[in-house]
């Protein structure tokens, strides 16, 4: 259940406890991680509706995001796939006016339930932004323990050593970094911050990693790197990742969601969601064939 | 920004098709003269033929890098990457049917300058030939206007090629003992091989019709389990 991720298929009935339970569990015990093999969390989303104060952002959007599979959200700026994204993990509402309709729930709850705390659903569905953003004066190893402590009433100082490796390693950058992890993560390479950023989002044992763009502001081959950690990293999370990038979302995910506008002042809306190797060779809607080919406009 | 996105690349991708499917008039050219060839026994238009195969071989070569270079460089996807495929295919067909041409007319010289050995077996072939021929435009047309419909039609005529075929098989065993009359019935029968091949191509080309509109590809008939 949401906020208590050491039971993983907790009774429904204890949803209650969930804002006390919060940044407990994930640490006075030995965490329960999403164990490679055992199934991420599905996302369903039904008839979502956001907006920005009297703004409509985002309309009528309906989908499932499968666990341990990437799903690529595309379509052109102002479509509203970052907003949809920063809703799944209710950081939208982070934002002055902004409001939410519509049902988002983790395999099976609803993560706008009253009761469920924000940051519980935060720590589960952790994110990743467009610019990597390293605590720049923490050391390499501050930032990805920064979590825990956030979380952890106690946690000693083996286990923090144990999670820091832990997640170095899921995202790829321990081997690179492991020698000066007392250094500060601004001196790093733009893509071993970014990884670094994965390192920190991974370290709270998250169901499901939302990725802002994660590569755009990467050369080629951090990409590459940042993509085959991806691929990676969806043995044990459900994976949403927003692009502009078109070959980025046919290389990289396993599902295609393409949003659209009618419009400037108009809401996004989901076009069609199907399996990526379908939106890129023949896909469903004439709209989609148009944005993947390249002919807007 | 331009009307339409792209329109550069669009306009290149327009002008290898017609450039491509272009192949198909040069292999009907080519099928018209070794039909002639055939008909009045003449080597030198066979010669011609032969030499002429280099145009087909030319705009293959062209074309395929040309489309390789699209596909290196412009990342297509959708229709635009199954109508790049699907020529790649197409151009591969339009060179084989361009040498089965040459097959024809290299044989023409081995049946000799004397007059045809049977009337019935040369009107079988050049019949062969002219359904053939209607089954290049056909093919032709069917892709220009992305018709699965005319393209799934080329079976049935390609199924009368196929009937000719076996009747100049048939023809030929009944041309009796004479040595020489064999050998030429032997030349015969390797010329309208190679023009029943000629059609199938052409319905190969109709696959990739399908296959450009629906996305899905599969063979119209199935060779090898004709039963199915």
């Amino acid at each position: 259940m949401l906020g208590a991720a050491t039971k993983r298929s907790a009774p429904e009935e204890s949803k209650g406890e969930m804002a006390d339970s919060r940044g407990v569990t994930a640490t006075s015990t030995e965490p329960v991680t999403a164990v490679a093999g055992q199934p991420a969390k599905t996302i369903e989303a039904r008839d979502v509706n956001l907006f920005y104060g009297d703004f409509q952002a985002v309309e009528g959007v309906s989908m499932t995001i499968e666990p341990n599979k990437v799903t690529a959200l595309i379509g052109s700026s102002g479509c509203g796939k970052t907003t949809f994204l920063r809703s799944l993990n209710r950081m939208h509402e982070l934002t002055p006016g902004a409001r939410v309709e519509g049902g988002i729930t983790l395999d099976g709850e609803d993560v706008y339930a009253p009761g469920v705390d924000p940051v519980a659903v935060r720590r589960l569905i952790g994110m990743v932004f467009q610019q990597p953003n390293p605590f720049p004066t923490m050391s390499i190893y501050d930032n990805v323990a920064a979590g825990l402590n956030l979380n952890a009433k106690k946690v000693s100082k083996a286990q923090k050593d144990a999670a820091v490796e832990r997640s170095l390693r899921g995202a790829h950058l321990w081997d690179e970094v492991k020698d000066r992890l007392d250094k500060p993560g601004a001196g790093l390479s733009g893509g071993q911050q970014q990884r670094l950023c994965i390192a920190r989002a991974i370290a709270v044992e998250p169901e499901v990693l939302l990725m802002d763009e994660p590569c755009s502001a990467l050369d080629p081959v951090a990409t590459l790197a940042i993509e085959d950690l991806i691929g990676e990293l969806k043995n044990r999370y459900t994976i949403v990742i927003v692009t502009h990038n078109m070959q980025q979302a046919a290389r990289a995910s396993d599902a295609t969601a393409f949003f659209n506008i009618e419009g400037t002042g108009k809401p996004g809306h989901l076009v069609e969601v199907g399996p990526t190797q379908e939106i890129f060779t023949k896909p469903g809607k004439q709209e989609t064939e148009d944005y993947v080919s390249g002919r807007f406009g | 920004m331009p009307e339409v996105a792209r329109a550069e690349y669009l306009e290149e991708l327009a002008n290898l098709e017609a450039s491509a499917l272009g192949g198909l008039d040069l292999v009907n050219t080519a099928l018209t003269r070794t039909l002639e060839a055939v008909e009045h026994q003449d080597v030198e238009l066979a010669q011609l033929v032969v030499a002429d195969d280099d145009r087909i071989d030319g705009r293959y070569l062209e074309v395929h890098q040309a489309l390789i270079t699209l596909l290196a460089t412009q990342s297509p996807v959708a229709t635009d990457l199954r109508l790049i495929s699907s020529l790649l295919h197409v151009l591969k067909n339009i060179e084989r049917m361009g040498d089965q041409c040459v097959n024809v007319c290299k044989v023409i010289p081995i049946s000799g300058n004397e007059p045809p050995a049977d009337e019935e077996m040369v009107r079988l072939i050049l019949s062969m030939g002219r359904n053939t021929k209607t089954l290049i435009v056909q093919a032709k047309r069917a892709f220009e206007e992305r018709d699965v419909e005319m393209a799934q039609d080329l079976v049935r005529q390609d199924d009368v090629v196929d009937n000719l075929n076996r009747d100049c098989f048939r023809l030929a065993i009944e041309l009796g003992d004479d040595a020489d009359k064999r050998e030429w019935a032997m030349t015969m029968l390797l010329a309208a091989r190679a023009i029943e091949r000629i059609g199938d191509n052409a319905v190969d080309i109709g696959e990739q019709v399908a296959f450009v509109v629906t996305g899905l590809f599969r063979e119209f008939e199935d060779a090898s389990h004709p039963e199915r």
